[in-house]
Formats: C-alpha cells, structure tokens, sequence
C-alpha cells in the first residue's frame, strides 16, 4: 500500500538525472538513494567503434631487470632474418585479419609498444601496416608512434621507417648515466643514447620523445636532475617520466624494497618527482598526464584515447584491447597465443563485448583515467551520465583536499574556485584535477577516495531500505 | 576397564568369566548391581551381531523388572556360559535404547522418595578432571553409553569444549542400585535403587552466584583436586563456596594414574587448608578408571537425603536454563519442596510471570519425560518462556494458586565488566544485532544496550559477569554466529561523585564529560579479593606484579614447604585486562588465580582521551588512576603511530586529561604512494590495485578524516 502511493509521488519529485540545473546540496541529501538506481545502474549507450590500434611487438636482445612485460629476449646473435620475428608477425597479420571489424572507422592512431619493436626489420612492420590498412584503413594524418630503443637502429633504418609512415618515436633513454643504465640490465650505453637522439633527430621526426626512469637503485638526486637536463638540452616534443615500479618476478623484485636502499627513500622519491615537474615545466614542458610532459600541441593522441576511455584495438601476444566495453587480454605466452590467433580463425573466440557495459565499472574507469590528466575530470560530462548525486558526493569527499591543496576545481573558463566559493551556485564546479605535484604524487590515494564513493552508491541501498528512509522523511 | 573390552572382543566368553570373578568381594554388592552390569563394557564386536537380534526382541519387555529378576550372584549364582553371555549382551548393549525402554516404561519417579535422592555436584579447578570424572559416572551408571557420545558430555558448548571449561549449568539424573551400610541384604531383598542428580556447574569466579545457586540445590559435592597440581586458587574458591553453603564435602584425589602424582602432599594439604580428613579423601583415576568404584557408594552413603518437605506447597529452584529453537526455553530446576506436575499453572517469584508446566521430566542424560517432579529430584521443566531473560537463576519457582515464601539467596545478575561490541565492518550492524539477540536467547546473564560511537557508529555497550563471562561471548558469536566484532578496552563500573552531590556510574568512560562542569569530588571503582597460590620461587615478580596492579596484600601463607597462599585486594580495573596472562607468564604457567567481588573503594581516577588531529576518539577513551595516567597515556599514543597508516595529511595523536595535554605523537604526511604509467595494458591492473586500496579504506574507521585500522583497536587492549 504505502509502496504503492509513495513512489510515484516520489518520482514526481525527482528531477531527471539529466536536469540542465546543478541540484542544491539539499536535494542531494534527500534522494539520492533511488536516484543512483535510475543513473548508474543501466547500462551506459554502446561505445564507438575504435579508431586506435596498439600492436605488441614483444622481441628484446634481453629483458630488463625492472621488466614483467611479456617478451621475447633473442640474444645478443640474434639477426634480422631470425625466424621467430617473422614467424610472430605472420601470427600477429592473421590475428589483425581475423579480427571483426567492430564498425567500419578508418585508423587515428597506431602505436608499437614492446619489448624493443625498434629490433623488427622494416618490412615486417610494413606488413603489418599493410595488414592495418586493408583491414581497418589507416588515416592520412594518423599518429603511428613506434618505441625504439638506442642501439637498435640507425639512420637508414630509421629512414625506413619514415618512409613507411611512422611519424613518431618514444625513445627509451631511460637514464644518462652509464651506472644505472648498466644496473638495470639495459642493453644500451650512453653513447648509443646520444647516437639515438642525434639520428632521429636527423631524420626528420618532429613529434619524438624521451623516456625516463626515476627512482632507480644508486640514482642520486644530481643524476636525476643531469638526465633531466639532457633531456631538455635535446629538445624532445615530449617527455615521459616513468617511477620506477618494482614488480615481482622480476630481478629488481628479488633484489629490492620499495623505499629502501639502494633505492630512493619516499621522500627522496617525491622529491625526484617534484624535480621533474619543476625542470621540465620551466623548459615548456606541459605536465598534461602523471607522467607525461610534452610541448604544447604533442600529445601522445594514442595514450590519449587510453585516459579518455575510449576503445581500442589491441594486437599481438599480452596486449589488451578495449571493444565493445570488454577489456580483453591476449594470452601472455607465445604457444598460447599462436592457439589464440588459430582459434580466433575457427570462431572459436571472441576477443570484442556485446557492447554493454556496467555503469559503475565505466564510472570508475572514468574517474581513474580523467584524473590522471592535468585536463581532469569533466563533470559536466560525468554528471550527465552518471547523475548529480555522485558528483555532489565526490565533491564532498574531496572537499578537505580542495582545502589542503591536492584537489583544484576549476569553473567552465578553468579557472580554480576557492574551498568557500565551492557552495557559491555562480560559479559551477566544471573540473576537477589533482594539482600538480603534490595531487598527482598522491593520485592513487585520492583516486582511491572517488572509488569508494562510486562503490557506495553502488552496494548501498536495496530498494527496501531506500523506501524506508523516504517513509521516515515523510513521517518527519 | 578399556583393557577388558578389548580382551572381550576377543574372546567374549572369556573375558565374561573375568570380569565376574576378578573383582574384590568387598565391593560385589555395589558393583554388581544391574547398572554396572548393563554398562560396565559392551565389546563392540562384530561377531557378536546375531545378539542384537535377540535383544530387539527383548527390548519390548520390562528391562528394569528383567534385570531385576536376574539377579545376578557372581558366587551363587552360576549359569551357562551361552545363556549368560545371550543375556547380558542384552543388557550390556544399546544403553540408550535401554533409557528408551526404559522411557517407554515412564520412569516413575514416585519410586524415589527423598531418602533415595542424591543431589551432588562436582567442584574443581580447570583441568583437574572434573569433566571426565563426570563423564565416567555417567558411563557407570549406564546413563551415557562408554566410548559413544562426546567427551565431556555435560559441556555442550564448544567453547567449553575448546576450553575444557563449564560455563552453563548442567543437570543428569543417574540410576544406581546400593545397599545401605546396615542394610542388611541376605535376607533377600535387594538393594534400594537411588536417584542420583549430578550438578554440573561453571567453576569460573566470574560464575559465582551461578554456582552458588546450582550448590543450593545440592546436599554434597565431590572436591576434586589433581593428584600432581595439588589444591589450586579454584579449588580454595570453590571450597568456600561449598563450605559456607553447609554441603558435605567429599574429597576426590583424581589422577593417581600420574607418575607425579602425590595423593598424600594433597591430602596434607587438604587437612591443612580445609581441615579435611585425609582418611575421608577417595584416589580415583578418571582415564583408568581405578577407584571411581568408590564414588558414588561414597556419594550415597556420606551426603544427606535433600531435606525437603514433600507436603508443603510446591518450590522449585531455577538452575539455569537454555533456548532450544524447537521447544523454547528449558529450565533446569530443583523441586525443593512439594510436587511439580506436567499442565501445573506456575509462577516464578522474581519476575512475577506465570507459565504452565507444559512438560516436565529428567535429564537421562537427554530431556526425557517423567510428568512429575518430587521433592528432592531435579529436572527440566518446558513452559512456554520465550525467552531465557524471564529464567532469572536462583528464582523460585511456585504454584501459581500458592503463593510462597521465595528461596533464599536470589539476586539479580551484578555486571562487572564492560565493554563496547561494534561490528568490524559498520555496515553489518544488522548481523550483529541478529547475532547478539540470538546469542542472549541462550545467555541472558548479559546485559545489552545500543550505543553510539563516532569512531565506531553503531554498537551495544555490553555488560559480562566478568573477563571469562566476557571472552567467552566473544568467542561464541564468532564461532556460533560468525560475527566480526570491534571490542573496546574493558572497562569497569566506576562511581564518580560531583561537587553538587551528584553521582554518575560510568560503564563507558566515553560518557564522563572530560571537561565536567561539576567539580569531581571523589571516584569509586570495584575492587576484588584476589587468591593467588605460587610455587614459593616465584613470590618477588608475583609481589612486583601484584603491586604494580595497585594490589594490598591481605594474607601470606605457606600451603606446604614448596607452595604459597596469598591474598590480595585489588582493583577490578587493574586485572581485568591482562592480569592472568602476565601472572602465569611469570611464573612459567605454574600460578594458579581465583577472585571474588568485593566492595567500592575510594580511588584518584582520571578520564584519559585520545584525540586524533585534536578530534577525541570516544571509543578510545579510558579511566585510569591518576598515577598511572601518563605512562598509559604515553604508551597509548605510541602504540597508535605504529598502528595508524601515513595518511595524506599529518596526524597527530594527543593523550588527554581533561584540557591537559600528556603525550603526543606525529604520524607525518604521505609523500607519494605508487605512481605507475598507466596505459591501454594497465588499467585493469591498475583498477584492481586502486579497488583493493579503496577496500582497504573502507574497512578503516574513521575519526574526523583520520582513518583508523581496526587493528588499533585491538592493539588498544593490549595497553592496560
């Protein structure tokens, strides 16, 4: 009985989710039980079909002592012709070929991550190109970045390479110092570093970057500071700036402690970060992700579409691919993933979802993703897909960070609002970002904080309960 | 007896012939009576299916009249080797299907006038044997089958099997054919059967009033003291208990079987301590089962009929009682005076309520139905409570149409530790909710109301007779009900008086104002009187442990040449966290501690708070004696940096009296926590990584913006 007279007098009070005004906090605090049922739980609208595509290129003359990516060391005899190359890209076309079209949308981006994908001879990556285009197309202006790693190439190869298309290099200097590129096992000296940057540089690939590591085992805060200097002084586009993760199963793993010596201390560690910010930032550098700077106009689009949870393709052994809302890893060892790339043929599996995706997991994908970037989250967006309770919520939440500095909401003209002005009706909160650095040193944690709010608003309320508090706000 | 049955499965008519012939005359008449025989051993062998054929058959009859009329006599008697061992398999065997029989036959309590009741309990300390004495007097008189069932029969709980302790009051009644000394048995009449009632009851302090009234109920007790250990703290308790109450006591020395055992140190001790008379204590082995022959000859023979008056109006003793989800509460009862008789309208005195007897009978060893309770006999009683807080123990319990004097000696249950039951995870309230009501239906010594903390959210401040009472609730609703609980620090029930005459009993410290208005003019907390019995070596770190805890010594004196006795009165405050366990580490385990409640006195107590980022943390809150509140509170705050994670912000942790501040500590700020690229391949890792840490939070609790880990809470306990 009360069921079913309170309801319907219920909805007629809720505004719909996608209500052009922002909600007074009053309204949040008396609905948000059953609002969050009618905005995060169904299903968000199919996304597009991808317009990126990453392709796994796992070979390496050896593996890194920080590395747990699956690859593929060859030896230091290795050559060129070496079967196993050949025989992986032959794997990696039928799997492209195999791969349903998920709607017919030409390429944007093409990315070759690895292992060193900079060891395969141009003509396989040709072929796999030519397999990208027949298969999907590929754009005249599309970004095809390629990692390369000094020593592994030269000037005509990289010729070759330009001629094929590629029009942006992630180089993986990783440190100047002979020490520690020696101490974490990489297979190139300084000189080959210098020797890199000189050869791209000469041929002409304007949109290039810098990878480097910090944190390192022995790494000293003047090491740190020399390789960024020399990173400025070489005039990269872009510059990624990795800390230093210590996975298991890895040799850094067997030998090392996060936070403990040789490594850097947390301290020492958020000082190495701050340094990065502040050197690469006086030199133009736009700190537009955690841990990526470029100069303005040369973003990595390829990562882009990553931190804006837009769907890709991903190709070849351990890569993942996000289509039709499913992320899909491939399998993470050669035999299998041949198998995976035969059954693929035979239609025995599946690698793209049915396009459905659950709310709340899309939530936190976005949250997660959005404020990683200097840009933020965009909450207008985010309000309009998810409801204005959620935001109001992480707004709350946040609300001791906006204060403390680790949290800037910034208005449509992305300008930062004060903490008092956060109630002010005038003036929208239209972003929010982690301030930089001291927001992103502690991203996890704050990221951490919005998923439990996305969480509760989730495992809250059964219908019951939600009923229960309207009753007693009625009886009230 | 274990040796026998097995010698009997093999070879059955043999070992027939043994057990006839190898036992000493001078305890046949007892021990040959049909129960022992019935129960002595059945040999489970296999080869002897074809008997149990025949005893289906027969278990139709009369089995009390056909054991009656085969009256045995290991001298006179002989009879054929095949015939005998047919029948007694009959009798040997299946002697729950023989209480079944004997059911179908309705025991006819009217058989048993008070001259042939015994009601007795068994005292001990923990882990002298009084279970498995228990036990073996079940076997004996065939009340319980040997070998089946579980060990430790009365304690049903499995914390009390877990504990090897008694927390609950349990009753059996045993059947035991006995000639009276002077009873002269030649003449061919046989020997009276008697109505034995064993009492079993907790020997904790913290049950005291339970024992003493399930002691009311009983004429005698078996004192049973480990023939190695000697008289132990409990033992001195439980004695006085028995002793004030005018109970006969019977010594049991009780496992003589030890290469270490010393029955005549302990009899020297018992003379000592108890004036008792060593020619009086009977040496049993409960694993062998050497000497318990003697015991219930013993109990007969020395313990008093129950005095009751079998003409006067009907008063019952309520023993206890526990909640059966089919039948509602049962009620373990003494009839004292008068007759209780199934569809009796009854009244119980304390609560004023009425019932009807809507079944009635004894523990044989299961509930089984009489329709009548005598004068002197004990049983169950089911009339429809619904729940056991209505089954005060010690009520009296009287014909609803006769008013009666009440029993002496009732008292309502006296709560003397507290403390606060909070769900781990905030959000399962409801379950624990569901699981204390349930757990309360079956203990309603607890006392339950809900309370609130910021830290905490939602609770129950409970009350516990005392530390065991306390422990072993917890431990019930986890393992009973698996509820994950936050305990607060125990605390006990202070007095606080205010310059304006007021007084204030504070059960939870949170509740006294830190900064009163009211000028406090004096504080009373409950003190104990402690026992405390020590190898002599151990007497310096026991003294220094003992006055640290504030204790006033009493009484010293030696028990033997290598023991002491000592008596202490101490702050309940300053045992109830973690006394025993520091008392028995220092001295190897070898100490042995017993108290009794004893009265208020005055002391200079003070609020400690803890406050977090200046935020008080009510559930942290404690009461200490002035003395001793900066090394607590300095202690508290150290403990709280090593268990509180670095949190975005800088922390600080304060201990607090009143405005003054006494220690402080500084968690600094999270610099950086793990900043991994995150790329197409990563974000499902990185999901679950950041997913665990937000689980992580959620299982914090939380003080202002200060996350606390539950495990602060439980490191709490460990600062006393």
């Amino acid at each position: 009985m009360v069921k079913s007279t309170l309801t319907p007098m219920f909805w007629a009070l809720t505004p719909k989710p996608k209500s052009p005004k922002q909600p007074s906090p009053a309204f949040a605090n008396s609905t948000p039980l059953v609002r969050h049922k009618a905005s995060v739980n169904p299903t968000t609208p199919p996304p597009p079909p991808p317009s990126s595509a990453y392709i796994h290129l796992p070979f390496c003359r050896k593996r890194c002592h920080y590395c747990d990516f699956p690859i593929l060391a060859l030896g230091s005899a290795s050559t060129p012709d070496d079967p196993r190359l050949s025989n992986y890209v032959h794997h990696l076309c039928r799997e492209i070929t195999a791969t349903k079209p998920h709607a017919h949308t030409p390429l944007q981006t093409v990315y070759f991550g690895g292992g060193t994908p900079s060891l395969v001879p141009p003509t396989l990556v040709s072929s796999v190109l030519e397999t990208l285009r027949a298969k999907f197309g590929i754009r005249e202006d599309a970004e095809i970045s390629m990692e390369m790693d000094p020593g592994t190439f030269d000037a005509e190869k990289m010729r070759e390479m330009v001629v094929l298309g590629l029009n942006r290099v992630s180089l993986g200097v990783q440190a100047f110092q002979e020490e520690l590129l020696r101490a974490c096992g990489r297979a190139h000296g300084v000189k080959e570093v210098l020797e890199a940057i000189r050869v791209v540089k000469s041929c002409g690939v304007r949109n290039w970057s810098i990878d480097l590591i910090a944190s390192l085992p022995h790494q000293s805060s003047d090491m740190w500071e020399e390789s960024l200097r020399l990173t400025v002084d070489s005039q990269p586009t872009h510059v990624s700036v990795y800390d230093l993760q210590i996975e298991q199963g890895t040799k850094f793993g067997r030998l090392y402690s996060p936070g403990e010596f040789p490594l850097p201390s947390e301290t020492q560690s958020a000082e190495f970060y701050k340094m990065a910010s502040r050197i690469l930032g006086d030199a133009n550098y736009n700190h537009y992700e955690i841990s990526s700077y470029c100069k303005s106009g040369y973003e990595c689009k390829h990562n882009f579409t990553y931190w804006k949870n837009k769907p890709f393709y991903g190709f070849g052994l351990g890569s993942t691919s996000f289509v039709g809302g499913l992320r899909f890893s491939r399998p993470r060892k050669v035999n299998d993933y041949f198998n995976f790339v035969q059954n693929l043929e035979n239609g025995l599996v599946n690698s793209s979802g049915d396009g459905q995706i659950h709310g709340k997991d899309t939530a936190m994908d976005v949250v997660m993703l959005s404020l990683r970037t200097s840009q933020g989250l965009d909450l207008k967006c985010f309000q309009e897909s998810f409801g204005s309770p959620i935001v109001l919520s992480l707004l709350e939440v946040y609300k001791p960070y906006v204060e403390s500095g680790l949290v800037v909401c910034l208005d449509e003209h992305r300008k930062s609002i004060r903490v008092d002005d956060l109630n002010n009706t005038e003036r929208k909160v239209v972003y929010m970002r982690l301030s930089d650095p001291e927001g992103f040193l502690l991203s996890n944690e704050l990221i951490a904080l919005a998923f439990g709010v996305i969480d509760s608003w989730n495992d809250c309320p059964s219908y019951q309960e939600a009923e229960a508090t309207l009753k007693q706000e009625f009886i009230c | 007896m274990t040796q026998f049955s097995r010698s009997a499965a093999q070879y059955p008519l043999l070992w027939i012939q043994t057990t006839s012939f190898s036992r000493k005359s001078s305890t046949l008449d007892g021990f040959y009576s049909h129960t022992l025989l019935h129960t002595a051993v059945f040999p489970q062998n296999p080869e002897m299916g074809y008997l149990s054929k025949a005893s289906k058959i027969l278990r139709q009859s009369n089995y009390l009249s056909l054991s009656r009329n085969f009256n045995f006599n290991p001298i006179t008697g002989r009879i054929t080797n095949e015939r005998f061992s047919m029948t007694r398999a009959v009798l040997c065997s299946h002697s729950r299907q023989n209480s079944t029989a004997r059911e179908k036959n309705s025991i006819d309590l009217s058989e048993y006038p008070p001259e042939l009741v015994r009601n007795f309990s068994i005292i001990a300390h923990v882990d002298h044997g009084k279970s498995t004495l228990a036990d073996r007097l079940l076997e004996l008189t065939g009340t319980i089958k040997k070998g089946h069932g579980q060990p430790q029969y009365l304690d049903k709980l499995q914390v009390e099997r877990e504990r090897g302790i008694t927390v609950k009051a349990q009753t059996a009644t045993m059947f035991y054919k006995h000639s009276v000394n002077g009873d002269d048995n030649s003449d061919g009449k046989e020997s009276p059967n008697f109505l034995l009632n064993l009492i079993d009851t907790p020997g904790h302090v913290d049950f005291t009033y339970e024992v003493s009234r399930s002691l009311a109920a009983c004429q005698g007790v078996l004192l049973v003291v480990d023939a190695a250990q000697g008289v132990q703290a409990q033992t001195v308790a439980n004695f006085y208990l028995a002793f004030e109450s005018n109970l006969t006591i019977v010594p049991v020395i009780n496992k003589i079987d030890q290469p270490t055992a010393d029955p005549d140190r302990v009899k020297a001790q018992l003379k000592s301590m108890f004036d008792l008379d060593p020619s009086d204590a009977l040496l049993t082995s409960a694993k062998t089962g050497e000497g318990l022959e003697q015991i219930l000859p013993a109990v007969i023979e020395r313990i008093p009929a129950p005095p009751g008056r079998s003409d006067s109006p009907l008063r019952m003793l309520l023993l206890d009682s526990y909640y059966d989800e089919y039948r509602g509460v049962i009620c373990h009862v003494a009839v004292v005076d008068g007759v209780l008789r199934k569809g009796d309208k009854i009244s119980a005195a304390a609560t004023g309520q009425s019932y009807e007897a809507l079944d009635i009978g004894i523990m044989h060893p299961e509930l089984t139905p009489t329709g009548i309770l005598l004068t002197g006999q004990v049983g169950y009683v089911v009339s429809g409570m619904r729940s056991t807080k209505e089954a005060r123990v010690g009520d009296t319990i009287y014909h609803t149409r006769n008013a009666v004097e009440p029993l002496p000696g009732f008292k309502p249950a006296k709560h003397m530790v507290f403390s606060g039951l909070y769900p781990a995870d905030g959000s399962d309230f409801e379950a624990l909710n569901h699981a204390i009501e349930r757990l309360t239906c079956n203990d309603a010594s607890v006392s339950i109301t809900k309370e609130t903390s910021t830290a905490l959210g939602l609770g129950f401040r409970c009350g516990f007779l005392g530390l065991l009472h306390m422990d072993v609730f917890h431990q019930r609703l986890e393992q009973e009900y698996g509820a994950h609980v936050i305990s607060t620090v125990p605390t006990v029930p202070y007095i606080f008086e205010f310059s304006d005459g007021s007084k204030l009993e504070v059960q939870n410290p949170a509740t006294l104002p830190s900064n009163p208005k009211q000028r406090v003019t004096a504080c009373w907390e409950p003190t104990v009187i402690a026992t405390i019995i020590i190898p002599s070596e151990y007497v310096g770190p026991v003294i220094t442990l003992v006055s640290e805890r504030r204790g006033h010594q009493l009484e010293y004196s030696f028990i033997d040449s290598q023991r002491i006795f000592m008596k202490y009165r101490l702050p309940l405050r300053e045992i109830v966290v973690d006394f025993y366990n520091e008392l028995k580490s220092i001295t190897s385990g070898y100490a042995s501690f017993d108290y009794e409640d004893s009265d208020y006195q005055q002391a200079d107590l003070v609020k400690l708070d803890i406050l977090l980022n200046g935020q008080p943390v009510d559930a942290m809150a404690t009461i200490v004696h002035n003395t001793k509140a900066y090394r607590v509170g300095r202690e508290l705050a150290e403990k709280l940096k090593n268990v509180i994670d670095r949190q975005m912000f800088e922390i600080s942790i304060q201990a607090a009296i009143g405005s003054k501040i006494i220690a402080r500590e500084t968690i600094s700020a999270m610099r950086k926590n793990v900043l991994a690229k995150c790329y197409g391949g990563d974000v499902t890792r990185k999901r679950k990584l950041l997913e665990k840490q937000k689980e992580g939070k959620k299982r914090m609790k939380r003080v202002g913006s200060v996350d606390i880990p539950q495990e602060a809470f439980h490191q709490l306990l460990k600062v006393s």
